[in-house]
Order: structure tokens, then C-alpha cells, then sequence
């Protein structure tokens, strides 16, 4: 199988993960398809480098969440623009009313936290374990449970004012 | 909203995405092999302008630097050939710091670390950079008055007006100065603050 081929399949059985992560960096549909391009170009120069030594998905989870880091440092961090705008409405495609509110109030948490938070709460959403995490981000497994914990905290504590 | 709540969302998002796959093999090799749009390549080709503008402001200074016939004109040259070379190739030096930070092989927290360093390093140079072009906007007056009319500016009679419009150029760059190290400032906290949280 040629490289070319090999990328394809690659990217097309984990197209969800580019998704989800340049929609939890961007505020709005031209960021994302902006992000979304750079993402698939960085899988692209390092697939090269990508020895298995690790899982498919974490490798594009570590590219993608990288690349989205460089994307967004022109950004303003504090005033991150909670326009979820048609990105997540568009390409999900349901009509669940109900359902597209939870997302969007998915997002909205998922925005209001910092960078590191940012990335640790998306592998948390994805399932991934401590252990994963770590291997992704760079911090300890025992740094992640600690992070997390005090993520879960936050949210517990904004529940309750709310 | 609880996490559990968000957990079983983002699951449902998730299946949801597993059954719409949308990339064709076009598209994907479309966007691999497309040119680099970085935004920051946007940045270079602006400096890079900057650059060429600034270079040729310095080889006009150097073509007509026998002029300065005082030691204190050509100390104003030489402060004004200094930032005009230099600065250009520093900015143009962490720009391409930033560019050259490998994604692939590092970590999410190496690269938040990486990355808010060139920023800072970035935004440091940007604001020599104000800061030099006050003295430049100073220095400048005098040379440019002996390369154009051969006069000694801190020897001539100067009438109320060549006064009223140095003092309109220091009073609008000193507000411009200002305004650009505030916003630097504020980039640069916020870069700061990250660091601070990964130690």
C-alpha cells in the first residue's frame, strides 16, 4: 500500500477525531475549516515520522491538538467568543432540538476553560484513559488525575451557581 | 450540566460522526498537499515587506551617509541604521522559531511550553520595536534634513512650525506607542500566565 493510500484510510477511519478537536478550538465555521486543513496537512508531514509505537489515534490526537495550540495563539484566551455558530449544527446534522442545546452547552463549558484544560477535557469526553491522556499531553498520569479533578471541581461548582 | 451528562453528548456527537463520513480521497490529499497556509506565513510575508522597506531606508542612509559631516549627525546615522537592520532580521528570526516548532514529535504540554516561549520572545522583539521607532522618528529628523537640504538641523533656525509638527509626531507616536505596548503587554500576560501554570 502506497503512502498515499495508507494516509487516506488513516484519516478517513478517524475523520470524527479532526472534527471534534478543531471544533472544541475554533469559535466559528471558517476557523474550523481553516484549523481542519492545517490538521490534516500536519498528520500529513509527520505521518513519515508515525512508527506505530503508538496508537493511530493517539498520534493524530497529539498532531491535531498541537496544531490547533499554534492555530489559536493569536487568539484572545479571555474573551473566547461562545459563537458555537452552525459548526456543530451543520455537520452533525440532526434536527434534535433538545440535542443540539446539550451539545452547544457542551461546548460552552469545554470553551470557557484554558488551553491545558481545554485538551485534557476533550480526551476526557473521548473516553480516553489517564494513562492515554498523559501520553498525549506530556504530563504524568498522576498530573492528569490531578488536572482533571480540579476540571470536574470547576464544573461542579459552576452547576451550582448556575 | 453534569459530566456525565456532557460524556453521553459528546457519545451521541460522536456516533453521529461515524456515520456521516464526508472526506473523499480527494479531499484529503487536497488538503495535505496544499500549500502551507499558516497563518503565520501571512505575518512573514508582511515582515518580510517590512523588511525590504527597512533595508532600503538603511542602504539610502549608508549610500549618503558621507554627508554627516558632524560626529553627533553621524551618531543620529548610525542610531538610525542600527534598528533598521537589525530589528528586521530579529523579528524575522523568532517568526521563523515559531514556524519551525515541530508538532508531530512533541507533547500538548512541550508545545504550549515551546510555543508561549517564541510568543514571548516574539512579542519582546515587537516591543523593542515601538520603542525604537521613537527614537528613530527623533533621529531621523536630523538626518534627513542634511541628506535633503545639506542643513544642520541642530544648528539651523527652526521657525514654529518644523517645532509644531516634531511636537504633533512625538505626541501621535507617544499615544500609538501606548496603545501598541498595551496590547503587547496583554498578549504577553496572558503568555506568561500559561507558563506559569505548566511549572
Amino acid at each position: 500500500m502506497g503512502k498515499e493510500e495508507a494516509f487516506v484510510q488513516v484519516i478517513k477511519r478517524h475523520e470524527g477525531i479532526i472534527f471534534k478537536i478543531t471544533t472544541v478550538y475554533t469559535d466559528n465555521s471558517d476557523d474550523q475549516k481553516d484549523l481542519y486543513q492545517d490538521v490534516v496537512y500536519q498528520l500529513w508531514k509527520s505521518f513519515d515520522s508515525f512508527r506505530n509505537e503508538s496508537k493511530v489515534s493517539t498520534w493524530m490526537y497529539r498532531v491535531a491538538m498541537n496544531t490547533a495550540l499554534t492555530y489559536i495563539r493569536k487568539k484572545s484566551r479571555a474573551g473566547d467568543r461562545i459563537s458555537i455558530d452552525k459548526v456543530v449544527v451543520k455537520q452533525t446534522d440532526s434536527d434534535h432540538a433538545e440535542y443540539q442545546e446539550r451539545l452547544e452547552m457542551v461546548y460552552k463549558h469545554i470553551h470557557q476553560l484554558n488551553l491545558l484544560e481545554k485538551g485534557l477535557m476533550l480526551l476526557l469526553l473521548e473516553g480516553k484513559s489517564y494513562d492515554e491522556m498523559a501520553e498525549i499531553t506530556g504530563l504524568s498520569p498522576s498530573n492528569v488525575g490531578t488536572r482533571i479533578s480540579r476540571i470536574k471541581q470547576r464544573l461542579k461548582s459552576k452547576i451550582n451557581t448556575i | 450540566m453534569e459530566l456525565e451528562e456532557m460524556q453521553a453528548t459528546w457519545a451521541q456527537m460522536s456516533d453521529q460522526l461515524e456515520k456521516q463520513k464526508q472526506l473523499t480521497d480527494k479531499i484529503i490529499l487536497d488538503m495535505a498537499q496544499q500549500r502551507y497556509r499558516h497563518k503565520f506565513s501571512k505575518l512573514t510575508i508582511y515582515e518580510s515587506l517590512g523588511t525590504v522597506v527597512c533595508f532600503t531606508a538603511a542602504a539610502l542612509i549608508i549610500v549618503n551617509f558621507y554627508k554627516l559631516d558632524t560626529w553627533y549627525l553621524v551618531i543620529c546615522g548610525i542610531i538610525m541604521l542600527l534598528p533598521l537592520i537589525g530589528l528586521p532580521l530579529l523579528v524575522l528570526r523568532s517568526l521563523g522559531a515559531i514556524k519551525r516548532l515541530n508538532i508531530g514529535d512533541k507533547s500538548y504540554v512541550q508545545t504550549i511550553v515551546d510555543f508561549t516561549k517564541a510568543k514571548k520572545r516574539l512579542l519582546a522583539i515587537q516591543q523593542l520595536g515601538i520603542y525604537m521607532g521613537f527614537v528613530l522618528l527623533l533621529v531621523s529628523l536630523p538626518v534627513f534634513i542634511k541628506f535633503k537640504s545639506n542643513k544642520d538641523f541642530f544648528l539651523m533656525e527652526k521657525d514654529i512650525t518644523t517645532y509644531g509638527l516634531l511636537l504633533i509626531a512625538v505626541i501621535f507616536f507617544y499615544f500609538f506607542s501606548r496603545w501598541g505596548y498595551r496590547c503587547y503587554n496583554n498578549i504577553t500576560n496572558s503568555a506568561e500566565s500559561i507558563l506559569a501554570e505548566m511549572e
